[in-house]
């Protein structure tokens, strides 16, 4: 029998597939402004290869942890770029985070969200306010943690850090990049919404809605 | 291939004159011309120049009225619902098995059976994706041959068909032989049978007839397959694969045992698509399973619910890329792997509200040579694989990792640089012998990921250690140390130079964070050269880092570049404008300016140049005049004039000219000038002889 845990991670990778996917358009939109213009085509290219490879795999076999390691080996091979390193990285500490459980409770949800992005700034070494994923992904972090400090239920929890992340996502408008391709741009990347912080929101989003789902 | 079912508009046969309804509005449209205009057109059939005649009113407010009544909910637009249904399962399907393509023939009239429904599609798809010079391998069964009855081709060129299994009894009506001559029949193509019996006696006897020079080449025209038909058996008691002949039923029990699911091509799958080994694998001649899997569309037509676990099968062991099935079947594969029937409903998502939308510009599209923009890297890669093959080969079964024919050798330090497509000939251009050894590379604009670097790692090592050379972007940056890492893990030591020649893209100060653009052939070629000339590691990558600190370049676009995907502009420059500082990646530059005659734009180059690189009378240099990809010779070697003039008005001298496109931004508009402030080795190393692609000095 799959186990629940596995299920709902599976699940929760189709679901961002599919929103990545329908938000392709925007999000290259965005980077056209400040970046090259692909990071919509990047990430669903490589979230449609996250779900071709778990409908291949045999998930009964799997933990929730070893579908987020298949996850990452495959992001990463798919994509190269700078996202396919950070978010191998996000994915791969994830499946440490979540290494052993077989259901994935409130807890371990929160563990997902901070593993995912102390990840990304270990591989990107980065830090908040360089108009980067990372805008949107400490937010979220710190938002999991406080709803976890205060026993926060799940639905709860899912709100604040969408909240957050989305805070943070607006709050790279006013940032002057710091990293990546926008920082050649200076002063010119103001006003611009960074692209990997608004395809951060729309993955912690599926997640939500993963997880919040009856 | 998606379904052509759009909204019909109704069109009734008897429409009222003009003149006679002209300017007023009939009563019972009330005071509301978005109902009107909504009614003449929709409900009437009125084209919107008609509508506009009519109401008395211009053809750009019908056009405003339609649009705001679609919005306001004044019109609902809406499919007929199975074949809304069969739309989205077809698109759910092909997401979530990342098909390439799936079709899904709307659920049951009653009037056809699901064999002749399937063939109909079936035909449909295969009159689309059959394109002349294809080499199609056709399999056997029922539904191939249902196929064959409805395919209806407009002609086609040099287009071949081959059986892809041996021979059968022919008991029954859809052999091997019969459903290939079909096809053939149908579609004007050549037909290659495979004149051998799909399942012989022994292990001995097969050895024999493959060695046959007839059966031989017939397997040759099976392996030159780029396209593949086939339907899928499943091994339930009542499925026609007992009944066929094809296999005695022994076997097939020793299958079952094996938890055989179905049947592809004569060969037996498991749940997971895993091949299962038997007593028939060496006695059954036709494709293998591999060689199925190699081939780049394979299209499978099969429906029915006996057959769902049998799809399943060949879904998950990858040998189908284009489904053909029924609305019932597409719903049972999807629920039985797992997707809960909810999400199986029409994928409309609701953006999320919290992130405001950004406006999207009008712009219009750009025209570029495409089949399908998300294989273009890979239909790239093939075309020049083809050209070059005397300089270049893959190194495994990806075309993303390349080797030089005649580049690594033992006791030589090995060369891998890589990079992002779209910047072509960069960077396969310049590898070869006496330059670069191994270069892997990414999606458009995009870095490789580790695998394809380590597999270039390991092709290039003779032993003394390896050298990447890359540009300075933090995805490059990135992946290089991933697989830096895992080859030092194996045992083979790897130093790093990163090109950063972009003068523009960061002050002096910040010179390591600059970026690395065309300038990097020079850095490729002094660093080839090296190597060729056997220098240890730490001398090639001293000399390597010299050649870099001493290039310099800087880049103006006329006009943006527009990815393949979106063949959109990826930003915008106004019509008198010119971007200073741009990048390689289609990306803003520093500053936008008035465009300016073509010496003035090359003289505020130079003096930048000159500012940093400080040069003396006397001294020497190679000069690189780069085209983005839209610029042509003759603007190239304007700029060069110029260039020229102003190094020769301070006393230096051009050792090497290079003019052309170099290291190109897609199809940018645009150039950029490099210079390389030579000394002595790198002079000696500039001339060392190479042969690349795009690169050849003797």
């Amino acid at each position: 029998m799959t186990t629940r845990g596995t299920q709902q991670v599976v699940d929760m990778f189709q679901r961002i597939s599919l929103a990545v996917s329908a938000e392709k358009g925007r999000l290259s939109e965005l980077d056209g402004a400040i970046g090259d213009a692909d990071h919509g085509i990047t990430m669903a290219r490589g979230f449609a290869a996250v779900t071709k490879a778990l409908s291949a795999a045999d998930l009964q076999a799997l933990f929730p942890s070893d579908v987020f390691r298949m996850a990452a080996t495959t992001f990463l091979d798919a994509v190269g770029a700078s996202t396919g390193p950070l978010y191998a990285t996000a994915l791969s500490d994830a499946a440490q985070a979540v290494s052993g459980h077989r259901d994935l409770d409130t807890t371990a949800q929160a563990e997902l969200v901070t593993a995912m992005a102390s990840g990304i700034m270990r591989r990107g070494k980065g830090d908040r306010g360089e108009k980067t994923m990372l805008d949107a992904w400490i937010p979220a972090a710190e938002a999991a943690a406080r709803a976890q400090a205060r026993g926060a239920q799940a639905g709860d929890m899912w709100s604040d850090i969408l909240a957050a992340a989305t805070a943070g996502a607006d709050a790279t408008r006013s940032m002057i990049a710091a990293r990546g391709r926008a920082l050649r741009l200076g002063e010119r990347s103001l006003g611009h919404l960074d692209p990997g912080a608004a395809s951060a929101v729309i993955i912690l989003e599926a997640m939500r809605e993963t997880f919040t789902a009856a | 291939m998606v379904n052509k079912i759009l909204p019909t508009k109704r069109v009734p046969g008897n429409k009222a004159p003009i003149s006679e309804i002209s300017g007023s509005m009939p009563l019972r449209f009330g005071d509301d011309p978005y109902v009107w205009a909504c009614w003449l057109y929709y409900e009437d059939g009125r084209t919107q120049g008609e509508v506009a005649d009519i109401m008395g009113i211009s053809r750009a407010t019908v056009n405003s009225y339609l649009a705001d009544a679609r919005s306001r909910g004044i019109v609902n637009i809406s499919l007929e619902p199975k074949r809304l249904s069969s739309l989205a399962l077809a698109q759910h399907v092909k997401h979530h098995f990342g098909l390439d393509d799936c079709l899904v023939v709307p659920s049951d009239d009653g009037a056809r059976s699901l064999i002749d429904r399937l063939g109909a599609a079936g035909g449909q798809a295969l009159s689309k994706l059959l394109k002349s010079g294809d080499t199609l391998a056709v399999a056997w069964g029922r539904t191939v041959l249902a196929v064959a009855d409805h395919v209806a081709v407009s002609p086609l060129q040099d287009v071949t068909i081959v059986q892809a299994t041996g021979g059968t009894r022919a008991d029954f009506a859809y052999t091997p032989e019969l459903c290939a001559a079909a096809l053939a029949d149908a579609t004007g193509a050549r037909l290659v049978n495979l004149t051998a019996p799909a399942l012989v006696r022994s292990r001995e006897a097969r050895e024999i007839i493959l060695q046959e020079p007839l059966v031989e080449d017939q397997f040759k025209a099976l392996s030159r397959a780029n396209k593949a038909l086939f339907g899928i058996s499943s091994l339930r008691p009542h499925s026609t694969i007992h009944s066929s002949g094809f296999f005695e039923s022994v076997s097939i029990q020793d299958y079952l045992s094996k938890n055989a699911v179905g049947v592809v091509a004569g060969r037996f799958l498991d749940g997971q698509g895993l091949p299962i080994e038997g007593p028939l694998d060496e006695r059954t001649i036709g494709i293998s399973l591999d060689a199925l899997k190699a081939v780049s569309m394979r299209i499978a037509v099969a429906g029915g619910f006996d057959k769902v676990p049998a799809i399943l099968a060949g879904l998950r062991g990858g040998y189908i890329s284009v489904l053909v099935t029924d609305a019932a079947t597409a719903s049972a594969i999807l629920s039985a792997d797992g997707v809960p029937p909810a999400s199986a409903k029409p994928l409309v998502r609701q953006r999320s509200q919290d992130v405001a939308p950004a406006p999207i510009p009008l712009r219009s599209q750009v025209k570029k040579f495409l089949n399908d923009a998300d294989e273009v890297v890979e239909e790239m890669l093939e075309g020049l694989l083809a050209a070059h093959a005397s300089h270049i080969v893959p190194i495994g079964s990806s075309n993303r990792a390349l080797v030089a024919k005649d580049g690594p050798r033992t006791g030589k330090v090995g060369l891998v640089i890589g990079g992002g497509a779209g910047h072509e000939p960069c960077f396969f251009g310049y590898v070869g012998k006496g330059l670069v050894d191994a270069v892997a590379i990414g999606n458009v604009f995009s870095s490789p990921p580790p695998g394809p670097i380590l597999e270039c790692t390991r092709a290039a090592s003779g032993g003394e250690g390896v050298l990447y050379v890359y540009g300075n972007y933090a995805g490059d940056v990135m992946n290089f140390e991933m697989a830096a890492e895992m080859a030092q893990m194996e045992g083979i030591e790897v130093c790093t130079v990163l090109t950063t020649d972009d003068i523009a893209s960061s002050s002096l100060e910040d010179r390591e964070g600059r970026r690395g653009v065309a300038g990097n052939v020079f850095v490729f070629k002094i660093a080839g050269a090296a190597c060729d000339r056997g220098l240890s590691l730490a001398a090639c990558e001293a000399v390597t880092r010299r050649a870099n600190e001493r290039t310099f370049t800087m880049g103006i676009a006329l006009e943006p570049s527009a990815m393949p995907q979106t063949r959109r502009h990826n930003f915008e420059i106004g019509p008198d404008d010119m971007e200073i500082g741009v990048g390689i990646h289609g990306e803003r530059g520093v500053t936008r300016e008035s465009i300016a005659p073509a010496d003035e734009i090359v003289d505020r180059i130079i003096d930048q140049i000159f500012r940093e690189m400080r040069p003396e009378p006397g001294d020497r240099v190679a000069v690189l005049v780069n085209s983005f990809g839209g610029t042509p010779l003759m603007e190239l070697y304007i700029l060069f004039r110029r260039v020229e003039q102003r190094l020769s008005a301070r006393g230096i001298g051009i050792e090497a000219n290079w003019i052309g496109h170099y290291c190109t931004s897609l199809d940018m508009v645009g150039a950029s000038i490099s210079i390389l402030h030579l000394d002595a080795q790198l002079t000696d190393l500039l001339h060392h002889a190479c042969d690349g692609v795009a690169l050849h000095v003797v």
